[in-house]
């Protein structure tokens, strides 16, 4: 474990050196990425000029929800830094070959291929989504409790741990295809649903689409849980989406691991 | 492997009906190398060289047959097996593309779990040993194609692998850096008894570095021995060149009966092996010359020779 973490960490010194000898790109990154999840935020505000709440009578009034959006930015911006330049990179790798350099090196595979890139200025949403976050919570009706700040950071990981097992799964179709240049743009719908509260599904549409997006693709656990932990009062039913957040990234960090091997035994190699 | 028509229509109807045929990279290939080896792979283009490289270092997985390597299957690529071997692919790179050499050698380090003190230490030597002391700091993608190769070398010789597959590491290099890889890969595994596998298409790289030579053609064995014999065994003639003072005589060439060729003063002839020390006093009898040389044919020419050639007709005897 030591030596897979020093591995990582190596990585993401090397990535920062990079990221470092290209500043001006690095900075027209973070501008980037700022001023896209502005006119968000922008947007959002926009909303709550016409509404006080999202929905009728679901909790989700300006600050929680602005928490909510926070809580979305945070778990983004570490998948978006530490995940999705690897998996992205991996479609090249799959097409000529450079995979082949992974898979000789003595190390789990999927650990190389998911972490070896990272894109530190995605990191620069997270920052903004922790001030939200506090800006929010300062004006909110009720302070969270003290387990909600304990289980805060640990289904901010669930939700992490959902979402990699997702690129993981487009990673090994990729490897499968030979070539998935659509892998960011699949990742884009899918995730779109993860950034509203899953009361809003709800109807004779909403209804189907909720169950599928919780219980087949737990997309909607991702932020729902946290955000529903630190920014709706606590309560017993709370207790039941921790433990659903639990389980679906568990069996979706196995399902991963699961589908990632078999492609990796599919694997063929590209021509020199 | 998928058979794709030319064409948008067909493109179009691919869409829904495919057509795809087997392709047999390699069948039938026995071969056992043994420890310190030096043995080069000769082939054509798609012969399956580079395949062979492959499955023996576990990047793919074959439909059928066995392999080992160090003891272990390579397809199941253990830990323990991969930290003993290296792969060097001369049309790949593994360095970090925008970063400098070092950084690399600094993951490898990690990966491999390298003491710092020999990992220092294997390094200084073979930067020193290639001359790349000065470019370790520089950005990979600003070095040449022959630095980068210097580079990728020490990255795989870090750890120092019990066995090193090297794909057509020479490709694309001048002769100056080709030369000093020779004297490189000599050196190193002479002291460390390494096994090699080299494939190319370079008969210099052959000449330099293997005394084995395996030759694959459509994916089987045709040839498997010493590159003295690739010589003896597939050429009958010796090649003869005599620098004249004036014109040669074609008459008196033509009545020796052997294939020649004139190139300004020079007459090149294609003679029996058997025969050469009874026909060249003759043919130095009525000449004026200047210069004589007799040469087996070149190694490159030999090969071609052999490529063309069909697996199923390979002269008896020539596999182990």
């Amino acid at each position: 474990m030591g030596r897979y973490l020093s591995i990582f960490l190596c990585c993401a010194r090397a990535c920062l050196v990079r990221d470092m000898t290209f500043r001006a790109n690095f900075l027209l990154e973070c501008l980037t990425s700022v001023g896209w999840m502005s006119m968000n935020l922008a947007f959002y505000l926009l909303v709550f000029t016409f509404t006080s709440e999202i929905g009728r009578n679901t909790g989700w009034t300006r600050e929680p929800f602005f928490a909510f959006v926070a809580t979305g930015l945070i778990i983004n911006a570490i998948v978006q830094a530490f995940f999705m330049p690897s998996a992205e990179e991996l479609t090249e790798m799959v097409r000529t070959g450079g995979l082949d350099g992974v898979l000789v090196q003595p190390l789990d595979a999927q650990f190389l291929l998911s972490m070896h890139r990272f894109d530190f200025s995605s990191l620069a949403n997270g920052f903004v989504g922790i001030g939200l976050l506090v800006w929010a919570l300062l004006r909110m009706e009720h302070a969270p409790p003290p387990i909600a700040w304990l289980l805060y950071p640990l289904t901010i990981l669930c939700g992490v741990a959902i979402l990699y097992s997702l690129i993981v799964m487009l990673a090994a179709a990729t490897i499968l295809m030979g070539r998935n240049q659509s892998l960011y743009d699949f990742w884009f719908y899918l995730t779109n649903f993860s950034r509203y509260p899953a009361e809003i599904y709800a109807g004779p549409w909403g209804s189907p689409l909720r169950a599928l997006c919780t219980f087949v693709i737990p997309i909607l656990l991702v932020v729902n849980v946290p955000a529903r932990v630190i920014a709706q009062p606590f309560a017993g039913q709370t207790w039941g989406w921790v433990a659903a957040a639990i389980v679906a990234a568990g069996g979706a960090l196995v399902l991963s691991r699961v589908i990632f091997q078999a492609a990796l035994a599919k694997y063929r190699s590209a021509s020199s | 492997m998928y058979d794709k028509p030319e064409g948008l229509f067909s493109s179009i109807s691919g869409l829904f009906h495919r057509t795809s045929r087997v392709v047999e990279a390699l069948k039938g290939v026995d071969l056992t190398v043994e420890k310190g080896e030096f043995v080069a792979l000769l082939g054509p283009n798609g012969a399956g060289k580079t395949t062979f490289l492959k499955l023996l270092s576990g990047i793919i997985t074959p439909t059928r047959g066995e392999a080992r390597v160090l003891g272990a299957v390579p397809w199941q690529r253990t830990d323990d097996f991969r930290r003993r071997f290296a792969l060097v692919m001369g049309q790949r790179n593994q360095l970090w593309w925008d970063l400098p050499a070092a950084e690399s050698f600094r993951l490898h380090k990690e990966i491999y779990r390298l003491e710092p003190a020999r990992f220092e230490r294997t390094r200084d030597e073979l930067v020193d040993l290639l001359g790349v002391r000065k470019l370790l700091l520089q950005p990979v993608r600003d070095l040449s194609l022959g630095e980068r190769m210097k580079l990728e070398l020490v990255a795989a010789l870090l750890h120092e692998p019990e066995v090193l597959f090297l794909d057509e590491p020479t490709i694309g290099l001048d002769v100056v850096a080709q030369h000093s890889l020779h004297r490189f890969l000599a050196k190193v595994q002479a002291e460390r008894q390494m096994t090699v596998v080299l494939t190319t298409h370079y008969m210099k790289d052959v000449a330099a570095l293997c005394k084995r030579v395996v030759v694959i053609t459509h994916g089987s064995i045709l040839y498997d021995g010493s590159l003295e014999q690739i010589v003896d065994r597939f050429t009958s003639h010796k090649i003869v060149t005599l620098d004249l003072d004036g014109p040669p005589a074609e008459e008196r060439l033509k009545r020796l009966g052997f294939p020649y060729e004139i190139r300004g003063p020079q007459v090149i002839l294609r003679i029996d092996r058997t025969r050469i020390a009874d026909v060249l006093p003759e043919i130095l009898r009525g000449e004026s010359v200047r210069d004589v040389s007799v040469e087996d044919v070149p190694l490159e020419e030999i090969v071609a020779e052999l490529f063309r050639s069909e697996a199923g007709q390979a002269p008896a005897g020539s596999q182990r």
